[in-house]
């Protein structure tokens, strides 16, 4: 039998210390599940941090800034407003603005998003036929974002949460 | 005369070949154990890295368990240890639940279950930490002694120890509640791990073992003059 020394505190353990170790394991997974899953319930989004992955929103958001979102149904959606959305049959979520809105009176929904540093919207990007997005496309509106320090001197990560909320008059803020 | 030593040579072959058979047949009958008894490494002395405070804690601590368990024969009782193993065991089956759950009914329509879940789970965590800090402190062993007349109800000891992070000062206490009079006696001893320690790792039984008899024998003996 090879002599697997490193082994040997494995080896040692009865079968509850062994039954525990599993269940360290377990709990610590279990942590970051259960404190990813109560961000989605809090917020109401089903990814509430995403990734910027184009630099389609330069120079707002660059590629590789996190983005904090929700997605209350009390907050209406408006003109000037970031969102992620998902385009049916596709995975990946997109980050662009919000550019026109038609509404109805029971609150129904339809709008247009274009990209900050696109120059045409996005009507390219949707599906065959589609001309309007809906509310269940969106995976939430961005609250806060979080960018590397881009400076030379300063390279460490600095938090920088700003409440995004732009006026319809001024959106370039 | 080669004749009469050949076959005497083939009568023992014969008695070896049997001798073998018999030995083969003991063998598979009871292989798995033997592979289990491989497995245990009991008798092996223990041999730690000597600069991780938690492997020497660990360490420390089951040998003095050993020492009670196999010296004095007495009794493990796991009715602490199977409570933090339970209220785990739960706290994982919330999560499983809301794992499981969220992947058959997509968000948003699982979100009661799942705030259920994730607010079930962090009362279990708060419930583990109020065990472990309350009701088991650090004690790792608690150990039966059976009455031998068996009409008096069984005398508890229990060991608990400490060793500070990056502090060579190991604390053993061990604790003696009387199963008759429910009175409570407890000593210890605070001594730096390099008196157990040699200098590669490995746990010396012959310095170890005294402390945890001399403990355990001024606690017996004081019940005896009582």
């Amino acid at each position: 039998m090879l002599s697997l020394d490193f082994l040997d505190d494995v080896r040692r353990m009865n079968k509850r210390q062994l039954y525990y170790q599993v269940l360290n394991f377990g709990m610590i997974v279990s942590s970051a599940l259960m404190i990813w899953k109560g961000l989605m319930v809090i917020t109401g989004s089903e990814s509430p941090i995403v990734v910027v992955l184009s630099g389609s929103m330069e120079p707002a958001f660059h590629r590789g800034d996190l983005l904090f979102l929700t997605n209350r149904v009390e907050d209406p959606i408006r003109v000037g407003e970031i969102v992620v959305f998902r385009i049916e049959g596709r995975e990946i979520p997109i980050v662009h603005r919000v550019l026109k809105i038609h509404e109805k009176q029971n609150g129904h929904i339809k709008f247009l998003t274009k990209g900050d540093n696109n120059a045409v919207d996005d009507r390219g990007l949707y599906k065959q036929g589609q001309h309007w997005l809906e509310k269940k496309d969106v995976v939430g509106r961005a609250r806060g974002f979080y960018q590397e320090n881009r400076s030379v001197k300063d390279r460490n990560c600095k938090l920088l949460i700003r409440s995004l909320h732009w006026d319809c008059d001024d959106p370039h803020e | 005369m080669a004749a009469a030593a050949a076959q005497g040579g083939r009568t023992g072959g014969g008695g070896g070949s049997s001798g073998a058979g018999g030995g083969s047949s003991c063998g598979t009958g009871s292989s798995r154990s033997g592979l289990l008894d491989k497995w245990k490494i009991d008798d092996k002395p223990v041999k730690i890295d000597k600069w991780d405070g938690s492997a020497v804690k660990n360490s420390l601590d089951d040998s003095a368990k050993k020492v009670l368990l196999e010296k004095y024969k007495y009794v493990e009782n796991f009715g602490l240890i199977d409570g933090r193993l339970t209220i785990c065991t739960i706290s994982c089956f919330f999560a499983i639940v809301a794992l499981i759950w969220d992947y058959m009914h997509p968000f948003p329509e699982s979100k009661p279950v799942l705030a259920l879940c994730v607010i079930s789970y962090f009362v279990m965590m708060g419930i583990l930490t109020i065990y472990t800090s309350y009701k088991e402190k650090s004690i790792f062993l608690v150990a039966h002694r059976k009455d031998p007349t068996g009409m008096d109800p069984d005398d508890i000891w229990q060991l608990s120890s400490s060793l500070k992070r990056f502090d060579d000062k190991y604390t053993l206490k061990l604790t003696f509640i009387s199963g008759r009079t429910k009175q409570q006696r407890e000593a210890e001893f605070t001594k730096s791990i390099a008196k157990f320690f040699d200098h590669s790792g490995t746990l010396v039984m012959d310095a170890y073992e005294p402390e945890i008899s001399r403990l355990h024998d001024s606690l017996a003996t004081e019940r005896k003059i009582k």
